[in-house]
């Protein structure tokens, strides 16, 4: 484990070494991001300006479960998108030879390898946006229950991690993995929406088979309801070690039919 | 250090007719071909033995190094390579091996090498003392001491391939795979590394598989053959017998002196019998005859007796050619 948070911290230099060499690149993946949270704010502001409630939810509610998931994804693209969205062509070309060649689990290395230096700095700014957002909501909440909503944040995020790989992980059979993580994508904007939203079937899908609702609004509705609901927890937890289990057994399978790419 | 027993390969390759027409049929109803890239491929290789896999395109010579080098599964057959079984890909099989394709990097392009050293260096462990002692002694050897702190992308494609050579054996490895190491580099190059692989084979004893399409390279750093055609190993031993099995023909070179006065036309004319001899080179300087094996007298006394002879030589066949004939021969 130590070795790993070791090798972590490299990839991370690494990244931040990289990163400056291409002074203006770094800037505008910074100005993108910043549009992106503007709009998001923007969207759900208009709306509960002309609504009191939105799905159970009042303006300073939907503005802390905005922040969860524009934090989430702040850490989805510091961390691991973009070794996700390389990591088609690197199956095609041929370029996972050498990664798979290192005395390093082949997961880890490809899923971290590439630590988004631009983005980081749009990570510290979306977890500025959920401290105002929690700071400023009309009532307070307790210590334990920030760093518990926090923490089913980051189980959102592995969550993301796992769906998004498990759509990048086919392109070892289908050779082009352009569409299935297009669909991801589109997708992931289910993320963006309160799950009181959705009901009867539709719930079923994005709580368990497609789970984006557990990302960032049920650890939002953790934070909101007055007693903890275990129920909820154990939910969480049972669908992502399911699709954690999912995404190994899919992994060995992918690395069992990789064929390389000729010389 | 290498055990290969009926190690085969098989691809299953997707085949589509020409044009749109041949698109929308392929949308339905997809045609497979089975591709048989190594078949029943059987190899030993001790501490400190170079091997060279020599074939043409497609024989199937990186299909074998990536099954070694744990990269890809074998459809059937085993392999052992230091005690591990490469595509279970154990971190202690991958700490003591070392994979280098000439033709893909595994540098980051936008760095300079020193940096791509020191993140190798997290990924293998390696102490520091030791870290810094190998790159020292790697860097001093092929002369690229200064160039630590360019980019890679200002490098010339030798000093990036040195580079290459260096991430390959930073960490020490037992067994080394070298997939065409010296391709696109212009002569001196090709030199400087082979010179640098013997010292290292030298110095460190590790086994290694070497592919090249460069028969220097595989004349000087082999001193055993493994040629594969269509996948399938067709001959595996020292260079030397591939001579004394495969060479049928010996060349005798005369070298010509000054003539005798008035016998220029004469001697201008003199052939050998088509039947058991064909003139490789004539010049004014030098004759070269491919001669059968059994009749290299005969073609000596007759060249001696016929041409103005100043010095007269009997060599081997070029072994690239004995190679080349062996690649393309039918299978029986």
């Amino acid at each position: 484990m130590l070795r790993y948070l070791r090798l972590y911290a490299a990839f991370v230099r690494f990244s931040f070494s990289k990163a400056m060499v291409f002074r203006l690149d770094f800037s505008f993946r910074i100005v993108m991001d910043l549009i992106y949270y503007a709009v998001n704010l923007a969207f759900y502001g208009v709306i509960t300006s002309h609504s009191e409630q939105l799905a159970g939810w009042d303006s300073g509610q939907v503005r802390i479960f905005v922040s969860g998931y524009l934090l989430l994804d702040a850490i989805a693209m510091t961390l691991f998108s973009t070794n996700l969205w390389m990591f088609s062509k690197a199956v095609n070309t041929g370029e996972l030879d050498y990664h798979l060649v290192r005395p390093v689990s082949s997961l880890f290395f490809l899923s971290l390898r590439e630590f988004a230096a631009n983005s980081f700095v749009n990570l510290l700014m979306a977890a500025g946006i959920m401290a105002w957002a929690i700071g400023s909501y009309s009532e307070s909440f307790s210590a334990g229950r920030v760093i518990l909503y926090l923490a089913l944040i980051l189980n959102g995020t592995l969550l993301y991690y796992v769906l998004q790989m498990l759509t990048a992980v086919p392109v070892f059979w289908t050779q082009s993995g352009m569409g299935l993580q297009g669909l991801f994508h589109q997708m992931a904007r289910l993320m963006e929406r309160p799950d009181g939203v959705f009901r009867g079937w539709s719930r079923k899908i994005v709580t368990i088979f497609v789970p984006f609702a557990l990302m960032a609004s049920f650890p939002a509705r953790v934070l909101f309801s007055a007693e903890v609901d275990y129920g909820l927890l154990l939910h969480l937890a049972a669908v992502t070690a399911a699709f954690w289990g999912i995404l190994l057994f899919v992994w060995a399978r992918g690395l069992r039919a990789y064929s390389s790419a000729s010389s | 250090m290498i055990h290969v027993e009926h190690l085969s390969k098989s691809f299953r390759v997707f085949q589509k007719d020409p044009g749109f027409r041949g698109s929308l049929r392929s949308l339905f109803k997809r045609k497979w071909i089975e591709k048989h890239a190594l078949k029943d491929l059987n190899l030993h290789v001790g501490p400190g033995e170079i091997v060279g896999l020599v074939g043409a395109n497609g024989a199937g010579k990186t299909t074998a190094v990536k099954m070694l080098a744990g990269i890809i599964h074998p459809t059937s057959g085993t392999a052992n390579v230091l005690g591990h079984t490469p595509w279970q890909r154990k971190n202690a099989f991958r700490r003591e091996i070392a994979l280098l394709m000439g033709q893909k990097a595994q540098l980051w392009w936008d760095l300079p090498a020193g940096d791509c050293f020191e993140l190798l260096r997290d990924i293998y462990s390696l102490p520091e003392a030791e870290f810094r002692k190998t790159l020292g002694s790697l860097t001093a050897m092929l002369g690229v001491e200064g160039q630590l702190r360019t980019q890679i992308r200002r490098l010339s494609l030798g000093e990036r391939m040195k580079m290459e050579i260096i991430a390959a054996l930073l960490h020490q490895p037992k067994v080394v795979f070298l997939d065409e190491p010296t391709i696109g580099l212009d002569l001196t190059a090709q030199r400087a590394v082979r010179k640098f692989l013997l010292e290292y084979r030298a110095s460190h004893r590790p086994a290694m598989i070497l592919t090249s399409h460069y028969m220097e390279d595989i004349e000087q750093l082999c001193e055993r053959i493994v040629i594969l055609r269509e996948g399938e190993k067709v001959f595996d031993g020292p260079l030397a017998d591939i001579q004394r099995a495969h060479s049928v023909r010996k060349v005798v070179i005369a070298r010509l002196g000054e003539p005798a006065a008035g016998s220029e036309a004469a001697w201008e004319r003199f052939e050998l019998p088509a039947a058991w001899a064909s003139a490789v080179r004539r010049t004014a300087e030098e004759v070269r005859y491919s001669v059968d094996r059994g009749r290299v007298a005969e073609a000596a006394s007759r060249m001696l007796q016929g041409m103005p002879v100043a010095d007269l030589s009997i060599e081997e066949e070029d072994i690239s050619n004995l190679i080349e004939a062996l690649l393309h021969r039918r299978p029986q």
